[in-house]
């Protein structure tokens, strides 16, 4: 892996001296002139990778380029990431993904890649990361969790990665309360479960909100609370702690600033697409939020100072 | 009677032209995706799914329901005529079809295949239609303790089924387990045996070793057979001599009937389980269809109620899978995932809601699939024709280019040659494998289910917090761990 970088690294230099500096400079103001490949880290069937097929759509009309869709699962996100890091900081290549492979992975896994190894160009939307139990819980409340919690030691969560997994086991520790976790691969897994019984709570990272009444949220994992559970309040009032949700978009380390520029206002105007706007909002009820690069940036490095502090507190 | 009725309603909205040349457009591509080895329903589902952007819900997801039953019945064709099985769960069809095919009767096979693919998928089908609501609500039941016993009874069958002894059966699944276990733990992410190597997060890519160890190993084998005795495969006398032995008349297919139904019902149960898998239906089929013949001992030397027992039960999956998709927004398995997929990109969003506010689209859907299994018979039965004629061509010639397709179908979907490297590990694995006598396919399904078992397992323990008693307080679990261990002493006293 570390042979094939430094011989594409080799291979880039090469080019760049050959072609002479002006030229380059000269190609870029015409960026794209080439089909951009969009790196999705997931598998195909999930909610970001349908949401990518119609967002690809809208963004290649804004560039005037088409925009592929090239799915890289695996290791939550960690293998397209990969992949992104080690790819040409050219604008051809870009990745949709949220944030927790570019931030969490590398803070708890031995990855190729660090924190710094992006690119950010814009975020397009936020997951919808909650606490949820089943309609009949005895819970009616966080609270009633809480105090449930701690008179019958030892109930039962599903979360669906090591980042849920963390945060959850971070306010339990707040609370002094004791919970047994059960990993699942994803909302498909988390469902049947929560909805036969077998859990008594669950992480949800939105897949609720196709339940309707069958589910209750009882807290927002995000920093705000979700616009459709207004009631239920956000771990970060209580414990001054959230889950970063962003749904982004990023690119290799060094990107210029003007095709960052360039792609970023594309998104910007993508983000307006009706049909886009359609599966998004109407469909998996996930809200339109635009934040463009300097923003983002700011954010996400705010962000990944966070989860160290949560890293560092529970392992 | 409301149900009639708004099936009647469906039927009206799905018996368009339209509809119908996409049903048939759909099935035709799905079983030439289905005979190329590395390429089954899922993929082609995947990569079809823009196409159907274009369309309206009912001709997509009627379209993608076509290429899923043809991608699933398509697998048997390489697996009867070669012994090369493109996926796992075609993998039981080659036990009694290619011996068929060896004596001249592949004809007789693939209408086998066939016939009960368009039974077992039918009689799904009805399922589906009748007892969605009870079916998912008895699905719910099964949790990792149940599916944990599920799992035990499945290799307790598996191990007596394809080796001659045991022991043998058994080290293979064990062998597959353990290399099902390379990856990111499922519990807390820490990598295992992966030496740094990202692509191995997510364990070794199960195309790649379902194509090695099925396909290649098989193509290479039977090169070196070749190359050592050269071609022993029957030849043809006279056409005439080849149509009398490839007849196969209706009476004469459902004789089997008890087979079609029990295997079928066994596709249905399996399917309804979100995550089970196609391959485990085919399995535990074949194994109750061995169990249950008067002359289990004819089973894999070319009977055809072990091509029967696959291609039904792997078909009826096909339908009732998408029991759990419609009651409960759960996927059955990655191809109704895939769906899950389009029919949100459609406006639909599947869950406990989707028969109530999209009704009539369900019932065209499930109309659609009824049309679709007589579009299938229709279809595939002209395709026997055409891949007979492979069947007569030297095996020298059929064999190299399956080496070429496997490779370009584990390339395809991730363009990974890491990936490719796996695959020829796998193959020189097989071959070797199938020169001691230990048996290949016991080791691909030991990996496949490992990983579910693993994750049933673990979570299990963890929900019951390490205490075995549970097991006491869950009926299903109960009988699936005392039926395999019946199986298995059984298994052991007789060899």
């Amino acid at each position: 892996m570390t042979k094939a970088t430094t011989y594409g690294a080799g291979v880039a230099t090469l080019i760049a001296l050959s072609m002479g500096l002006a030229l380059t400079t000269a190609a870029r103001a015409d960026y794209p002139e080439k089909p951009v490949t969009m790196v999705v880290p997931y598998s195909a069937g999930g909610s970001t990778e349908t949401l990518a097929r119609v967002f690809s759509k809208a963004l290649g009309d804004e560039l005037g380029q088409p925009v592929i869709v090239k799915t890289r699962p695996g290791g939550g996100g960690a293998v397209g990431s990969t992949e992104l890091a080690a790819a040409e900081a050219d604008g051809y290549t870009i990745m949709l993904s949220g944030s927790d492979p570019l931030t969490w992975t590398p803070l708890t896994l031995s990855v190729e890649y660090a924190f710094d190894s992006f690119t950010f160009v814009s975020q397009i939307s936020e997951y919808q990361q909650a606490i949820i139990v089943r309609a009949d819980s005895p819970d009616q409340t966080f609270d009633d969790l809480l105090a449930r919690s701690k008179a019958n030691p030892g109930l039962t969560y599903a979360d669906q990665n090591a980042m849920s997994r963390a945060f959850i086991e971070y306010i339990g520790n707040e609370e002094g309360i004791d919970w047994t976790g059960v990993p699942t691969a994803g909302g498909g897994e988390m469902v049947p479960l929560l909805l036969a019984g077998k859990i008594d709570f669950a992480w949800s990272g939105g897949i609720h909100s196709r339940y309707g009444d069958q589910m209750r949220v009882l807290a927002s994992m995000n920093a705000d609370r979700l616009a459709a559970s207004p009631d239920a309040p956000s771990v970060s009032e209580k414990y001054g702690i959230a889950m970063p949700g962003h749904m982004l978009i990023t690119g290799p380390k060094g990107l210029p600033d003007d095709i960052v520029a360039k792609l970023s206002a594309a998104v910007q105007a993508a983000t307006k697409n009706e049909e886009y706007l359609g599966l998004l909002e109407g469909k998996l009820l996930f809200p339109s939020k635009y934040r463009g690069s300097a923003e983002l940036t700011v954010d996400m490095e705010t962000t990944y100072a966070n989860l160290k502090k949560i890293v560092e507190a529970t392992q | 009677m409301d149900i009639l009725s708004q099936l009647l309603v469906g039927f009206h909205a799905a018996l368009t032209p339209v509809n119908i040349l996409f049903i048939a457009f759909g099935i035709s591509l799905g079983i030439v995706i289905g005979v190329i080895p590395g390429l089954g329903s899922v993929t082609a589902i995947a990569v079809l799914i823009p196409l159907t952007f274009y369309m309206s819900p009912v001709v997509a997801i009627a379209f993608l329901v076509g290429v899923n039953k043809g991608g699933t019945s398509g697998g048997a064709v390489p697996s009867i005529l070669l012994n090369t099985p493109g996926t796992p769960e075609a993998a039981a069809s080659a036990f009694d079809g290619y011996p068929m095919s060896r004596k001249g009767q592949s004809g007789k096979a693939m209408k086998y295949a066939l016939y009960s693919s368009v039974a077992g998928d039918t009689l799904s089908d009805m399922l589906l239609i009748l007892l969605a609501a009870p079916f998912a609500a008895l699905a719910l039941q099964f949790g990792p303790l149940e599916l944990t016993a599920v799992f035990f009874f499945a290799f307790a069958l598996l191990a007596g089924l394809t080796s001659d002894s045991v022991i043998k059966g058994l080290l293979a699944i064990f062998v597959g387990v353990f290399l099902s276990t390379i990856g990111l733990d499922p519990i807390d992410s820490s990598p295992r045996m992966v030496f740094g190597r990202v692509e191995l997060f997510d364990g070794l890519p199960l195309i790649a070793v379902a194509i090695g160890g099925l396909a290649l190993s098989s193509v290479m084998f039977q090169m070196t057979e070749l190359w050592r005795h050269g071609d022993t495969h029957r030849r043809h006398d006279t056409l005439a001599a080849d149509r009398a032995q490839n007849r196969l008349r209706p009476a004469e297919f459902f004789d089997h009937w008890r087979t079609i139904v029990r295997s079928a019902a066994i596709g249905s149960g399996v399917g309804m389980l979100p995550g089970l898998g196609v391959t485990l239906a085919a399995f535990l089929s074949y194994g109750a269809a061995r169990r249950a013949s008067k002359n289990p001992e004819s089973f894999g030397k070319g009977n055809p109620e072990g091509i029967i027992a696959t291609e039904a039960a792997n078909s009826a999956v096909v339908g009732s899978n998408l029991i759990p998709t419609i009651a409960i927004g759960i996927p059955g398995n990655i191809a109704a995932a895939l769906l899950i997929g389009a029919f949100m990109i459609h406006g639909i969003v599947p869950g406990p809601f989707m028969l109530t506010m999209h009704g009539d689209v369900i019932y065209a859907l499930v109309a659609s699939m009824l049309i679709a299994n007589v579009v299938h018979l229709v279809i595939g039965r002209a395709g026997i024709g055409i891949w007979s004629w492979v069947a007569r061509a030297p095996r020298s010639a059929v064999l190299p280019p399956v080496i070429v397709m496997g490779i370009a179908g584990v390339y395809l979907p991730n363009q990974s040659l890491f990936e490719i490297g796996i695959m020829l590990a796998f193959a020189v694995l097989g071959v070797l494998m199938r020169y001691t006598g230990f048996s290949i396919v016991c080791l691909v399904i030991g990996f496949l289910l490992g990983s579910m078992l693993e994750g049933s397992l673990r979570k299990a323990l963890l929900l019951h917090r390490g205490d075995f008693s549970a097991i006491l307080s869950s009926p299903i679990s109960m009988i699936f761990f005392a039926i395999g261990l019946f199986v298995l002493i059984r298994a052991f006293r007789k060899s």
